[in-house]
């Protein structure tokens, strides 16, 4: 078994989409934000990666099926299916949170958001029509592996030629997109494997539940990885893609993408409390048109090690436990002798630290600003962020006094700001807003200090950042200009 | 004009552009300005040169440097600091102090025949990243997109400076880039937008215009210079693709370092300055353009 070529399996959604997406992501100020999201997770440490991919495949599991490039083949003992709710409590913890404090009475109340991540499994899902998985041309694709997992069936393919792969696929019942082939090529040329998946009936009927759980895998190869050109090959649009990526470092950075910080501790009005996954889609919506959309988005990043008791500030959901940590694949935790990975030959001195950091990276890909594969690296980065809003609750009762007076001078002030921070984070016009702000939020507030009074006021402001770069350049011009000049003149 | 003894040395032109690549990377694409951290590469790498050129001289005519002696030092301590600016992470000052140090006393403590080995900025770099474990490189801090920009600024900086070694830069851009296009074009059929995103990284065109190309640290000899260029290219693209070392011109540059005095050796020529050698006593240059001191 050759361990050369090395993309790690993931991601992609190919051909008749028959998965449903329930996610309950909102649009409100233009239809671009996508309900389509991948959830994976990857643990990295030396050479050894961990991949867990999400499955909420929806539809009748007989026309479930999946393909992800892989560096190795995979023995039996590399692929587990793990419990699917360790990816809800993943997300309800990392996910951008909004925090709320009263003027007053600074006591402190976290409501919980439920990020809607309609997940999907980073992988080609394709439509099978026959689990007749038997019939293979041999002389172009070989089966290196089967074996049965859960409630999955596994082959493991190898190929000569990415023609002789399709065509084997689409033989057994497998759909692949067309322009597929582009991809499978040079990842064929790579080296790669195929990770192939379907759902077995008998097991599944034996575990008498409506879901499939998530596949994991894990290998030794010194590139860390998602490939999610695969999923792009029939591509109608962007694609959103979560990491939950876990080291003993600190915090994972991509490599050949830019990587920026979402913003983050902004005061924004109170009333983004009522739609708060309809601003933060906006939010990261109008970020990433403003980033130029090849960006790996930063959105939470801490240190989680079991003896780190302070995980987060505020923290909007019950920390992953130990359990839920090496159910991810955080295989130096827990008991040394952790018979599923025991046999996993990690070169990579282990130095018995427990420390665990989570990185939570947010991807929107499309096949036009991500022509490559994702690329990772770890860093001894440890330090900590997350997307975090704040909404503040105005003091309540009487404030004729003099200093209720400038009270609500600053007051208004700072309502203005926040309505400014709103459209400028979410690049919408104010007037989107109109509704929120006159609904019965703070009808016990004075009067001039509401919303509603003060929308009108502030003008819709758009954030002139994209002239930054403009600027540089007719600086640069301006100086390179001046300096030929003075040389051309003589003057130096 | 006031301004000509500032410009008759090129090495106010380089300072000029790494500043401006780090106000891009502040005001454009958003990085954390770590004035902490840059003020401490900057001030351990004047504070290391004063005080080298303070002990050199004692040791060696028993005074103290003479004030141009120093000020001839100042750019050099600054280029450096912005190189480590502008590649090098780390969330700790004191690992950022000792970057700053290493850069600046290897090129007072490792020498042959009278020239530094290491370009104290990628040693540095790298001397902090092994050491310490604390730092890194951010080779997707530029992102793909800023692409013209880099361009524009780099060819300026050398037509305008012409000290930059362009047949350095084009050696090792022409090589890397070529091998990946045979690479990943050619042989693994990516299409072509896929090796453009490899190229276009800021990181690597920053190393090629900026990091190489140090005219004290390469070999005399254009024709050395070329081969010189050419092998760091094909030892760095063997180990970013077949080895998958993100950062690895960086360290291949470091590694193959020490081949310039043998380099040197074989191809004689003229040893580079940054100043013309009567730039403070002599007669007015017309030119800014480095000169050559004979050995």
């Amino acid at each position: 078994m050759k361990k050369k070529l090395i993309i790690i399996g993931a991601a992609i959604v190919a051909a008749p989409l028959i998965m449903s997406f329930c996610g309950f992501y909102v649009s409100k100020a233009d239809g671009t934000l996508k309900n389509k999201t991948s959830q994976v997770i990857l643990v990295r440490d030396g050479n050894k990666t961990v991949i867990t991919m999400y499955n909420d495949f929806k539809g009748d599991t007989k026309d479930f099926a999946m393909v992800v490039p892989v560096p190795v083949v995979l023995r039996k003992d590399q692929v587990k299916v793990v419990d699917q709710s360790i990816f809800q409590r993943l997300n309800d913890y990392s996910a951008p949170r909004l925090v709320e404090y009263w003027d007053q009475n600074p006591c402190n109340n976290y409501p919980s958001i439920s990020e809607a991540l309609a997940g999907k499994v980073a992988g080609v899902q394709v439509r099978s029509k026959s689990s007749n998985m038997d019939a293979m041309k041999e002389e172009k694709v070989k089966v290196e592996a089967r074996y049965i997992v859960g409630e999955y069936d596994i082959l493991i393919l190898s190929a000569k030629e990415s023609s002789g792969l399709k065509d084997w696929l689409n033989e057994n019942g497998y759909k692949i997109p067309e322009n597929a082939e582009e991809v499978l090529e040079p990842y064929i040329k790579s080296n790669l494997k195929f990770f192939v998946v379907k759902v077995n009936e008998k097991e599944k009927a034996k575990l008498n539940n409506n879901f499939l759980r998530p596949i994991q895998i894990n290998f030794n190869s010194p590139k860390f990885m998602l490939p999610i050109r695969l999923g792009m090959a029939n591509a109608d649009g962007d694609q959103d893609l979560v990491v939950y990526a876990f080291t003993r470092k600190g915090r994972i950075e991509c490599t050949n993408y830019r990587n920026a910080n979402i913003a983050t501790d902004k005061n924004v009005p109170l009333f983004v409390q009522k739609n708060f996954n309809s601003f933060y889609g906006n939010l990261f919506n109008h970020q990433w048109n403003n980033e130029d959309k090849a960006v790996a988005f930063l959105e939470y990043a801490w240190d989680v090690s079991p003896q780190n008791y302070y995980h987060c500030d505020p923290c909007i959901a019950t920390a992953p436990s130990e359990q839920d940590l090496v159910q991810s694949g955080v295989w130096w935790l827990g008991n040394k002798d952790w018979s599923d990975y025991s046999d996993v030959d990690n070169e990579e001195v282990d130095n018995g630290s427990k420390n665990v950091h989570f990185t939570r990276l947010h991807f929107r890909y499309n096949r036009r600003s991500f022509p490559q594969d994702l690329q990772f690296q770890v860093t001894p980065n440890t330090a900590t962020f997350q997307a975090r809003y704040i909404i503040t609750h105005p003091a309540t009762g009487d404030l004729s006094c003099d200093a209720g007076k400038k009270y609500l001078q600053d007051l208004k002030q700072r309502r203005k700001k926040e309505l400014e921070t709103l459209t400028v984070l979410t690049g919408t016009n104010i007037n989107n807003w109109q509704d929120d702000a006159t609904a019965k939020n703070d009808e016990e507030t004075n009067a001039e200090v509401q919303y509603a009074t003060l929308l009108p006021q502030v003008k819709s402001e758009t954030d002139d950042q994209k002239s930054l770069p403009a600027g540089m350049i007719i600086i640069s011009a301006v100086l390179l200009g001046g300096a030929g000049l003075m040389r051309w003149k003589g003057i130096v | 004009m006031f301004l000509s003894p500032l410009f008759k040395d090129a090495r106010y032109f380089q300072i000029i552009f790494q500043f401006e690549f780090l106000a891009y990377g502040i005001l454009s694409l958003g990085w954390n300005a770590e004035w902490a951290l840059y003020l401490t590469y900057l001030g351990v790498s004047i504070g290391t040169q004063l005080i080298a050129e303070t002990i050199l001289s004692r040791i060696k005519n028993n005074t103290y440097p003479s004030a141009a002696k120093i000020k001839n030092g100042f750019p050099s301590a600054i280029i450096s600091s912005m190189g480590l600016c502008l590649l090098l992470k780390t969330n700790e000052l004191p690992v950022a102090a000792l970057a700053a140090f290493i850069s600046i006393a290897s090129k007072y403590i490792i020498r042959i025949n009278g020239k530094h080995i290491f370009n104290p900025s990628a040693l540095g770099i790298v001397a902090a990243v092994l050491l310490t474990g604390k730092a890194w490189i951010s080779p997707g801090q530029w992102g793909s997109g800023a692409v013209i920009l880099f361009s524009v600024l780099c060819l300026g900086f050398i037509i305008t400076t012409k000290v930059q070694k362009l047949d350095t830069s084009i050696a090792f851009l022409g090589t890397f880039g070529g091998l990946l296009f045979i690479r990943q074009v050619m042989y693994l059929g990516w299409p072509i937008d896929f090796f453009v995103q490899s190229i276009s990284t800021g990181s690597l065109l920053l190393f090629s215009f900026f990091m190489i190309t140090d005219p004290k640290t390469t070999p005399n000899h254009s024709i050395a210079r070329i081969v010189w260029a050419i092998l760091v290219a094909a030892v760095a693209f063997y180990f970013a693709t077949f080895k998958f070392i993100n950062t690895a011109p960086v360290w291949v540059l470091v590694a193959m370092q020490p081949l310039v005095p043998l380099l040197d050796k074989l191809f004689k020529a003229k040893r580079f300055s940054w100043m013309p050698h009567n730039v403070f006593t002599g007669p007015k240059e017309k030119t800014y353009k480095a000169v050559v001191i004979p050995k």
